[in-house]
């Protein structure tokens, strides 16, 4: 079912369709014996045509707080290149293994408005396997094409903890953190992150089950990172201009059911919002907008 | 002199059969994008409007501030006010009057006027009886008392309620009353297809033309009205098998509109606002008028803009021939054949307190570029629909122009307006 095509100096896998999510999350989660230094597949995994399902985007939208529109949220294009992550981290050359690892931090463009009725060429490959004074960390590249034409990349950073790669570890920036009275305090229900599964197809359980959290060392199940980003976003809807990129860094994970707050800001390139506990005293994310064409 | 009203224009999204492509779409999301498309295409992008008047028939509980909170999503300044007004069919023609007057009055610069509905997305409630005992448990002090509460649950309570389009105080639904209605008033069947078969010839012929190209943005891959029948024809409506009125009944799913998914948003200025933005200037919002029936009593439910167009008229020094066109909302062809039929009548006119017959119709003026029919009736986006439309017609015809709008609403009901091209 799979082609091996070259584009670029990169080769292409191209899938047929979606991934079957489970049998993939479960090799992606299995831990293989492996000697010598650390691999990532070089290939890019790619699905091409791929059809957005208005009724899918529905239920996103209205679990994550975005207003359905014509033109989609970034993060959902995210979703729609997910399965590819899992793909590529179930390949046996991956040392990188879901398992364990750690999403810390997401970074997206979005160079147009991309709408619920364009067939997208979905592409993600791995990159930048680098030291981190926890493990390594490694790069999930996105690209979103319309026909030929870049219309979305995404970065998605994963800690994979217990990885050595034989490099020094470099110190990593993190952009303080005042606390502050939140805005808005969402209370996220305990089965928030079965709402999110059924929507984003992430199949880990570890966002679902207390039996699976406690065996990662969490007392209950966290909600997905992708969700609290995705909520944070849609709290600027209606300001979001029709191209912009945004970051995100997740300091810590939500345990589920809880409050938490928000607390957003204007900056000079666009906006900031810090998803905190609920008093506004520590940050679990905090992410930013940047727009050259910030309307008003 | 106080401020003239004036129409800039009209944005709305394509017209859906409910349980279709806008399925799950939600009032809000509806209400946003017919704001987002108004707002692209007169440049309204983080402006604070004076105020935004929407609302919905069919609406969640959850949705008490549907329009303010579809402001916020949308790209108006978040400075800008919204209320939410509701009048059945009659809703956005009545949030264009609110607004109207407010610009009139000199209180507004701007606002917009708007409307939307899904049957789609329709609201279910849970059964009275069990409401009442959910909140006599909510209201509980001790456990004994709120197993006391739900121990009077029995399973026919759990049966859901949904929306009706029933009238409370008879029971009957707005089809079986417009079937009494068209067999008092001896509406045929024929002349029933004949004008639903008109409504979707004009309206397709308005879509070729490119009438809509500014007034419509799509939305989730619509682009067009998507009950508009091109190819209909009285020979296929009169295929239809009776919908209302019994088995000898007249009325038929192809002269009655159907359950529709939309909204509509009209945008209205002052002179001044309008001149200063650089901005069109459509037509000004001369005078409205809402008349009501006494349905309950045995009157015609959807008749009530008869009496509000008698007075309107006489207000204005106005007959029917002064008119350049006329827009009577197709809640079924045979209100507006039993509408026109009332105008005409002197017993009827005289019998509402009004001077005399309203007076006969040029057909030819009716509708010109099809009406709910054709296009479908998201109940609430019906009356903004038609305002940025026959706005339009009007100035496309030249200054001085006139048009009547008029518009039934369950409750027996009636909003009408008049408007003329600047």
């Amino acid at each position: 079912m799979a082609a091996v095509a070259t584009r670029a100096e990169r080769d292409v896998e191209v899938l047929a369709g979606t991934p079957n999510l489970m049998p993939a999350f479960a090799r992606s989660v299995l831990p293989r014996p492996h000697s010598g230094p650390p691999t990532i597949p070089t290939r890019e995994a790619v699905i091409r045509n791929y059809s957005q399902d208005p009724a899918r985007l529905a239920a996103y939208n209205r679990l994550t707080g975005f207003t359905l529109r014509d033109a989609v949220p970034p993060t959902w294009l995210h979703v729609l290149t997910f399965p590819l992550h899992i793909h590529l981290l179930s390949d046996k050359e991956s040392s990188i293994k879901l398992l364990g690892a750690v999403h810390v931090s997401n970074s997206m463009t979005l160079h147009r408005p991309v709408s619920v009725s364009e067939r997208l060429n979905l592409g993600v490959h791995l990159d930048a396997l680098r030291p981190h004074r926890k493990g390594a960390l490694v790069d999930l590249i996105g690209t979103i094409r319309v026909a030929d034409e870049v219309v979305w990349e995404g970065i998605s950073t994963y800690l994979a903890q217990g990885v050595t790669v034989p490099v020094e570890a470099q110190p990593t920036d993190r952009e303080p953190f005042e606390p502050a009275t939140p805005q808005a305090l969402w209370s996220l229900p305990l089965d928030l992150g079965r709402q999110y599964r059924a929507v984003s197809g992430d199949p880990n359980p570890i966002h679902t089950s207390r039996l699976a959290a406690r065996a990662f060392g969490f007392p209950r199940p966290i909600i997905h990172g992708m969700w609290t980003y995705a909520r944070a976003l849609a709290s600027f809807d209606g300001r979001l201009p029709g191209a912009y990129a945004t970051r995100v860094a997740f300091t810590k994970p939500i345990l589920l059911p809880t409050t938490v707050g928000l607390i957003t800001h204007r900056t000079d390139a666009g906006y900031r919002a810090v998803v905190t506990d609920r008093r506004g005293s520590a940050p679990h994310l905090a992410m930013s907008v940047d727009t050259p064409q910030l309307d008003q | 002199m106080s401020p003239e009203a004036v129409i800039v224009g009209g944005n709305r999204i394509p017209f859906t059969k409910a349980g279709g492509r806008y399925a799950q779409a939600s009032n809000h999301d509806m209400l946003t994008a017919a704001l987002d498309g108004l707002v692209a295409r007169y440049g309204l992008a983080g402006e604070r409007v004076g105020e935004v008047a929407g609302g919905a028939v069919l609406k969640h509980s959850r949705d008490f501030n549907l329009t303010r909170e579809a402001v916020l999503s949308s790209a108006l300044s978040p400075l800008t006010p919204a209320c939410d007004v509701q009048q059945a069919c009659g809703t956005s023609l009545e949030t264009t009057v609110y607004i109207a007057n407010k610009i009139r009055l000199g209180q507004i610069p701007s606002g917009i006027a708007s409307g939307v509905d899904s049957a789609s997305d329709a609201p279910i409630a849970v059964s009275e009886p069990l409401r009442r005992i959910l909140l006599k448990a909510n209201a509980a002090k001790t456990v004994q008392q709120r197993i006391a509460a739900f121990s009077k649950i029995r399973p026919q309570h759990l049966a859901p309620a949904a929306p009706s389009v029933k009238e409370p105080r008879t029971g009957l639904s707005m089809g079986q009353h417009q079937a009494r209605t068209t067999e008092s008033w001896g509406i045929t069947r024929e002349a029933q297809d004949e004008l639903a078969a008109t409504s979707h010839a004009n309206l397709a012929a308005a879509w070729d033309g490119g009438f809509f190209d500014d007034l419509v943005t799509p939305y989730l891959g619509v682009t067009k009205d998507t009950i508009l029948r091109p190819d209909t024809s009285v020979e296929k409506l009169g295929a239809l098998k009776p919908a209302f009125g019994g088995p000898e009944g007249t009325m038929t799913a192809g002269n009655s509109t159907a359950l529709s998914d939309g909204a509509a948003a009209v945008l209205l200025a002052s002179r001044e606002w309008a001149e200063e933005h650089h901005l069109p200037m459509l037509a000004k919002v001369v005078d409205a008028e809402v008349a009501a029936v006494d349905h309950p009593s045995g009157a015609d439910l959807l008749l009530a803009p008869v009496a509000a167009t008698g007075r309107i008229l006489e207000r204005n020094g106005l007959t029917v021939g002064d008119f350049d066109l006329v827009e009577i909302h197709e809640a079924f062809a045979s209100t507006v054949l039993a509408t026109l039929a009332a105008w005409e009548s002197e017993e009827y006119c005289t019998g509402l307190g009004l001077s005399g017959a309203i007076g006969t119709l040029d057909r030819s003026k009716l509708n010109v570029n099809g009406s709910s029919l054709a296009v479908g009736h998201p109940f609430a986006a019906t009356g903004a629909r038609i305002v940025a439309s026959l706005a339009k017609m009007l100035h496309q015809r030249g200054p001085g122009s006139r048009g009547l709008i008029s518009v039934c609403a369950a409750g027996g009901l009636g909003v009408v307006a008049i408007l003329e091209a600047v």
